[in-house]
């Protein structure tokens, strides 16, 4: 099946289904692969913390990055997924150009990321972060296979 | 450079109707009343049946369901109702897909309503005053690329030559074709007799800092925009690939903290608005 993530939004999938997500900007994409099981899934959240609209956070975790990530794990580890197998890939985390500070969204997504897998001994197996360039991901839940899309060209992450 | 050949396709660009130039025109006047926009928006059906189903999105808060005109505008106030004019007249255009800034249909109409609400949100939060209009300046503040994005199209290697330099997307568009959406937009407006303050917003939303004057609707347009784009709605070819001003977020007294609480409640709303006039 072929599933699209919106913004603010997470999908799990299976062997033979194709999750994409677009429009990264300094939102942060994140993919979670079990490659014995085959089975994984794909998170779109736009801002770190859901301090920062808790009633948005209840109705939707999949929109914040400190909610949405333990989302995904959990989701997979109840569908049987073990955490020594789990490929985790991040993309995103863009920020506009110059030096503007208050704009730096994504730098704070992927600090916050970092700090949630850090404090639960899991490691990246690939990123692609930062930039100024939005980016499609296309995820094959077959092979575990993720490609970044974006800035015109095409590239295994 | 291209420029004449660019103005001269602004003028075979289909004006508004011409229920909203006359309801524009209303917009002045303090002594305008529900009857004189329902006799303007007589002569277009279509218009009214897009201005009650955006009064009945979810943005707008009424319960009741609103089924006339004259009553959108006593509950909704005068002005809310002339900015739904605006914007059901508007849609039209910005619906479109636009070639050269990879916009799909329906795309820069969702971004123009996110500016909006995100507009709309930062001033509550900032609490400052922008001025009434906000939401219409940052409705119509892209519409310059329907116009634009076929020379984009066209001139796309010289486009992109100017990108890896490091300019931002419209500098880049300068660079290559003399002019950037944001000038080509407010020239489009100017001929529609959109007011000034609005044309002003549209003319410099990427370029605060070289405006002639500082102005709280320009500088909330600008914020809004950058940060509708950083949450990917209406990202297109041109990505991140601009610079939002310091003075302005100073000027304003922004941090980060008021743009993410504006982000966390603007998608929704954006997409209650945008699929209000969805086909």
């Amino acid at each position: 099946m072929h599933l699209t993530v919106t913004v603010g939004d997470m999908k799990t999938g299976a062997a033979g289904d194709h999750i994409v997500t677009h429009a990264l900007g300094s939102c942060l994409g994140l993919v979670v692969y079990d490659p014995v099981l085959k089975i994984g899934g794909l998170l779109h959240a736009m801002l770190p913390l859901s301090s920062i609209n808790p009633e948005k956070a209840q109705a939707n975790p999949a929109m914040f990055v400190d909610t949405g990530v333990p989302l995904l794990f959990r989701t997979l580890y109840e569908q049987g997924a073990l955490k020594s197998r789990l490929q985790v890939k991040a993309a995103g985390c863009g920020a506009p150009m110059g030096r503007n500070e208050v704009f730096k969204i994504g730098e704070r997504n992927y600090t916050v990321l970092k700090k949630l897998l850090w404090k639960n001994n899991i490691l990246l197996a690939a990123e692609d972060v930062g930039g100024n360039h939005s980016r499609t991901l296309h995820f094959d839940l077959e092979t575990g296979e993720v490609v970044v899309a974006g800035n015109g060209g095409r590239r295994p992450l | 450079m291209r420029l004449d050949e660019i103005l001269r396709s602004v003028d075979t660009l289909p004006a508004m109707g011409g229920a909203a130039l006359q309801v524009l025109a209303l917009i002045e006047d303090s002594r305008a009343s529900a009857s004189q926009i329902e006799a303007a928006l007589r002569q277009d059906p279509g218009i009214t049946g897009n201005l009650l189903r955006l009064a009945n999105s979810a943005y707008f808060g009424i319960p009741a369901r609103i089924g006339s005109v004259r009553q959108a505008v006593s509950l909704l106030g005068l002005r809310r109702v002339t900015q739904m004019v605006v914007a059901a007249c508007a849609a039209a255009v910005l619906q479109r897909p636009v070639e050269g800034y990879d916009l799909p249909a329906g795309e820069l109409w969702r971004h123009s309503l996110a500016v909006s609400v995100a507009a709309e949100g930062l001033v509550g939060e900032i609490g400052i005053g922008a001025g009434e209009e906000i939401f219409t300046a940052a409705l119509l503040h892209d519409v310059g690329k329907v116009v634009l994005g076929r020379f984009v199209r066209e001139e796309l290697a010289r486009i992109e030559a100017a990108l890896a330099r490091g300019l931002t997307f419209e500098q880049a568009e300068t660079a290559a074709l003399g002019v950037d959406h944001a000038s080509v937009g407010a020239e489009l407006l100017s001929r529609w007799a959109i007011p000034a303050d609005i044309v002003f917003a549209v003319r410099w939303h990427h370029d605060p800092d070289r405006a002639p004057a500082s102005h709280p609707m320009l500088d909330v347009v600008h914020v809004a925009n950058v940060l509708c784009r950083m949450i990917g709605i209406g990202l297109g070819r041109e990505g991140l690939q601009t610079e939002p001003s310091i003075s302005v977020s100073r000027r304003l007294g922004v941090g980060t903290g008021h743009l993410e609480r504006v982000a966390s409640r603007t998608l929704q709303w954006a997409n209650d608005l945008a699929q209000a006039l969805a086909a």
